[in-house]
């Protein structure tokens, strides 16, 4: 971990965010583009597939050789996989896990980074080299004691365990998180702090409304990261959740498959329409998305 | 681990009130009478619908009780057992069966025994339904009766100009007479059959015939039909690997390989999550005839199949597989065990439970396979064929042995170590299936612990 | 000041440092513990020493599960690790609609776990499945993909290098990071696109390619979600992936004792295995001051 937690000076060197060196000669360039192309088949197709099947039959889905396109198309494949299970209430439980874990990870991770980065304290970097550490531990050790923990709180089927650990940095993960934050904050000038400083700032004060406004892509990163994280989780949620109306997405979709052993049609569907608001969240953050990792510049 | 009420998270107490309100099992009110109960099942949403409809019934038949469905259709066997780890268990519900005798044994369940002179109806399941943990600990019932049967495609079978399977036990037929048929019904693209020259086994339209070797209930009663059991009598040492065992699995292995009338592993196979369910494979003709259970007889009439039922082929004295399901029991601890056994009586009668009539399941009690005004009560309806009689009631009753799994102990490991590997591998057609039983074999023998308790009432 | 700093900076540290003792350090220690002990769900532990480590070294299933994660871990992190390495050169280039061809390549990391198996499940099929499929209509034989022995690892390891994503993003990060002056040194020099990728790109690289190697190396030590749901680590074992073992082990047979000690076992080999990739990692990878490590 000793070349993960890398001093600052390099970071702190900036890199303009424009992309592209030097201009590829032409057939270099359709070169480029042919081999984007090519890249992007392979990725897209299990999307279009799942599409295809969404809007089948379950009949057609099972003959052999496949076929492309569905026929008829069977629209109601959606309506009636989505208003046989309360997706709805999933997606709100999901969203409410999501949310929480998403505000209490950005808050205590940024907090900490600014700590790590910008205030000197006896003892700084040992703690965060340890911390750092938890990044190597699987989670398999902590999961067992951790889930007597919270059965011993009686949180077991309530939304705690879930959440409660991303007020605490997120606990394992969140280190990352905390490491991607930090490196962000030391490119930002110092001489910004020595300022408010110097009129008597206290160091909460430089943190919000010096250092925070200056991170938005970093905070936009970290937020992404964990929002897919919580959105995507399957083991905790399978573990801590139990009622039905408590689940989420991706527990309700788990136990849809054991329903509809037979209806992959509606199962297709069903994947699809959970896939869906991710994928449309993402193409409008992208930018900063992506902006914000690059900046970060995670060097060393 | 002791339970200790330690702080609560302040914050969360919210929340933890709205979880406790649908968990644990001294959840009653206590005061004013009112009693309240959890129900806990596993099951399709028709099955979800019968059960909400089952407790509805219940609850308008005992005034101040209240039942809580707790729904789990998926990751039954650890959601219960992170439930046992909490303490909150529910007062009555399904336990996965091989489960239900560790729960049994550390007493996490209800004995029965007492209760069976209150409730004589409970006494009078047939015999392979009862589930004990020891000499007159009895800790559940399997939660109804199921059997495994020969399903095929009537179109199917008319195209290809061969007769049916037949519908009674006494003329079974024997596995040539499967494999004789199964060559008929298997066609590929260009409408060859496996044994014409120009077959392409790559390409095929239509199989003759689906049985899982992974899932035991399926194998089972082939092989107590050729006269072998899973165990010996002590229950401390496993025969797969004796010639009549190794028979039948290579048997299964050829219709595959061999004869290539059988589709192979994840292909379509009949049972397995990762496959359309026989009611599809018949419809769409992917495959003619499929080994299944009884169960399947709701998907059939609810996707409009044309189909029809046999008995399994046989080897020499006819079976099938019995009591392949879960378990039903009543859990300990909670505050209305009075309330919450008479749940339990009530739970899968076929006069509240429409399940039967319906076809998804079959009944417990003895009288509804021998008296004819019972047989007829959940039978006698257009959601079972006329062939019914012969080839489920009577052939349950009389060639049914139980499976195996339900009654071997140790059988969750014996099965995820060493047995469905095995089988898996047998499935691949990689190696002989002699070769594979003769390495498992020994290997299961030494986790064998004997059969589990069984008593007669 | 100092002080001020010094009461501030624990202050700010602390909810992380609290997580990390509350979620990290006790369960450490408990589940140290609880490996000691033979406990099954229902009951209570009881201390049986070393037991669950020795029953460990006799148990072919631990040995046969490390395996098959090794093979795992080996097929799948260097092909996500070339992958996306490729794909982030590729979006590092000056191309039209890059917000379109990034969010082409992050899609499937977005696929939440579940929908991910249900959708390969689908692919992989070998009777009717889009892999099959395609495979046939260009005239070549099929595949058994996750329903054989052989098939079944390699047809995962293709599942998840469709994810490589986050890595890629990483990457990408790194790649923007080089200094231009460099490459332009090279082109001084007369040097074409193969000698920049090879003399400045790949070294500037090795850091950030160390730090997916690490990461990748202990998140694919890790899976479980495919063993799970998708081929419940058959068939014969072939994909019995070892924390799947594990919460097999702990979940569905209960035996909690032993699962703790099949997780220590695992954070032992992980801690090994990145200790000596930190200790390789001073013969390759290239830091850009000295001392400065």
């Amino acid at each position: 971990m000793t070349a993960v937690a890398t001093p600052d000076k390099t970071a702190r060197r900036g890199v303009a965010p424009t992309q592209g060196l030097r201009r590829p000669r032409r057939y270099g360039r359709i070169l480029l583009y042919v081999a984007l192309l090519a890249g992007s088949i392979p990725t897209l197709l299990p999307f279009v597939w799942l599409v295809r099947s969404a809007l089948m039959q379950d009949a057609q889905m099972f003959v052999s050789p496949p076929q492309w396109l569905p026929s008829p198309f069977q629209w109601s494949n959606f309506s009636e996989a989505l208003t046989t299970q309360p997706f709805g209430r999933y997606f709100l439980n999901t969203l409410v896990i999501a949310v929480i874990s998403v505000l209490g990870t950005v808050l205590t991770c940024s907090v900490a980074a600014f700590s790590f980065s910008r205030l000197r304290w006896r003892g700084r970097n040992v703690v965060f080299a340890l911390l750092l550490s938890g990044v190597m531990l699987p989670y398999a050790v902590t999961l067992i004691p951790t889930f007597v923990m919270w059965q011993q709180l009686d949180a077991i089927d309530t939304i705690a365990p879930l959440t409660v650990p991303s007020w605490f940095a997120g606990a394992g993960g969140g280190v990352f998180n905390i490491f991607l934050l930090r490196q962000f904050f030391l490119t930002i000038p110092f001489e910004l702090d020595e300022a408010a400083y110097i009129d008597g700032a206290s160091p909460w004060r430089v943190f919000w409304t010096i250092v925070m406004p200056l991170s938005k892509p970093a905070i936009i990163v970290v937020t992404i990261f964990t929002f897919i994280g919580t959105w995507n989780d399957f083991l905790g949620p399978l573990l801590y959740l139990q009622s039905e109306e408590n689940y989420t997405l991706s527990l309700g979709l788990a136990s849809f498959q054991s329903m509809y052993l037979t209806q992959w049609g509606y199962l297709m569907a069903a994947s699809a329409a959970v896939i869906a608001p991710i994928i449309a969240l993402f193409f409008f953050l992208q930018r900063y998305f992506i902006e914000g990792v690059t900046l970060t510049g995670i060097k060393n | 681990m002791r339970r200790r009420d330690l702080l609560k998270l302040g914050g969360l107490a919210a929340l933890g009130a709205s979880a406790a309100a649908c968990g644990g099992s001294g959840s009653g009110s206590g005061s004013g009478g009112d009693v309240e109960l959890q129900f806990m099942y596993w099951g399709s949403t028709f099955e979800k619908a019968a059960v909400e409809r089952m407790l509805k019934q219940y609850q308008q038949k005992h005034s101040g009780v209240t039942v809580k469905p707790l729904y789990t259709p998926d990751e039954y066997d650890v959601k219960l057992n992170t439930l046992v780890a909490s303490n909150r268990l529910p007062d009555v519900g399904y336990v996965p069966l091989a489960m239900s005798f560790r729960l049994g044994e550390q007493g996490k369940l209800v004995n029965l025994f007492p209760y069976l002179k209150k409730y004589p109806q409970l006494a009078g399941y047939l015999p392979d339904a009862y589930l004990w943990s020891g000499q007159d600990n009895l800790h559940g019932v399997a939660t109804a009766n199921e059997i495994e049967l020969l399903w095929y495609s009537k179109s199917a079978i008319a195209a290809a100009g061969v007769t049916p399977p037949p519908a009674d036990a006494a003329s079974a037929w024997t596995w040539d007479q499967l494999v004789e048929t199964a060559y008929k019904l298997t066609v590929d693209q260009n409408g060859k059959h496996p044994d014409e020259p120009g077959f392409d086994p790559k390409q095929i339209k239509q199989f003759g015939i689906s049985s899982s070797i992974t899932y035991g209930a399926a194998w089972y009663g082939f092989l107590r039909s050729n006269g072998v059991d899973f165990a010996d009598e002590a229950g401390k040492k496993c025969l797969l690997d004796t010639p009549e065992a190794i028979e039948v699995f290579q048997n299964l292995q050829d219709l595959i390989y061999k004869h290539r009338v059988a589709p192979g592993p994840g292909q379509l196979a009949a049972t397995g999550d990762d496959v359309p369910g026989t009611n599809i494979l018949l419809k769409t003709k992917r495959v003619a005839m499929v080994v299944d259970g009884h169960w399947s007889l709701l998907d059939m009439n609810e996707s409009k199949v044309d189909y029809g039922i046999g008995v399994l082929p046989k080897y020499a004295e006819p079976f099938t597989s019995t009591q392949v399901a879960g378990a039903s029991a009543v859990f300990a601890g909670g505050k209305h065990e009075q309330e919450a056994v008479e749940l339990f009586a009530f739970h899968n009668d076929p006069r509240y439970v429409d399940l039967f009539a319906k076809g998804l399941w079959m009944p417990q009690e003895k009288k509804y396979y021998e008296d004819q005004a019972a047989i007829d009560s959940w039978t006698k309806n257009d959601l079972h064929p006329p062939e019914f009689r012969t080839a489920v009631v009577d052939y349950a009753r009389d060639h049914g042995v139980p499976v195996f799994g339900n009654r071997v102990k140790n059988m969750s490991s014996i099965s995820s170590d060493v047995l469905t590997p095995a089988l898996q591998e047998i499935e691949t057609g990689k190696r002989p299936a002699g070769e594979i039983l003769k390495a498992a074999a020994p290997k299961i023998t030494s986790m064998l612990q004997g059969w589990q308790h069984t008593q007669d009432l | 000041m100092r002080r001020l700093e010094t009461r501030w900076g624990i202050l700010m540290a602390l909810p992380a440092i609290l997580g990390f003792v509350i979620f990290t350090i006790g369960p450490m220690v408990a589940s140290a513990f609880f490996s000691l002990t033979d406990w099954t769900i229902g009951g209570s532990p009881s201390f049986t020493g070393l037991d669950n480590y020795t029953t460990m070294v006799h148990d072919e299933l631990f040995w046969k599960s490390l395996g098959t994660t090794t093979y795992y871990t080996l097929g799948a992190v260097p092909l996500v690790l070339i992958v996306s390495f490729a794909v982030a050169m590729l979006l590092n280039e000056k191309v039209r609609g890059l917000a379109v061809w990034r969010t082409i390549f992050y899609l499937p990391t977005l696929v939440p776990a579940i929908a991910n198996v249900v959708l390969w499940i689908w692919i992989f099929n070998p009777d009717f499945g889009l892999l099959n499929s395609l495979l046939r209509q260009g005239g070549l034989p099929g595949s058994q993909w996750i329903y054989a022995e052989s098939t079944a690892i390699p047809s995962l390891i293709i599942m998840s290098t469709w994810g490589f994503g986050n890595t890629m993003v990483i990457f990408l990060a790194g790649l923007q990071g080089v200094p231009r002056h460099l490459y332009e040194a090279v082109s001084i020099d007369g040097g074409g696109a193969w000698r920049r990728f090879w003399h400045v790109t790949l070294p500037m690289m090795t850091p950030t390619i160390f730090y997916n190697l690490v990461v990748g190396v202990v998140g694919t030590f890790q899976v479980f979600n495919q063993a799970y749901v998708m081929t419940e680590g058959g068939p014969n074992h072939a994909t019995l992936f070892y924390v799947y073992y594990l919460f097999r082990k702990a979940f569905t047979e209960s035996e909690m004792g032993y699962a703790s000690a099949l997780a220590w076992t695992l954070f032992m080999i992980i801690m090994v295995v990145t200790f000596l990739m930190f200790r390789n990692a001073r013969r390759w990878v290239y830091y850009e001051m000295a001392g400065a490590r």
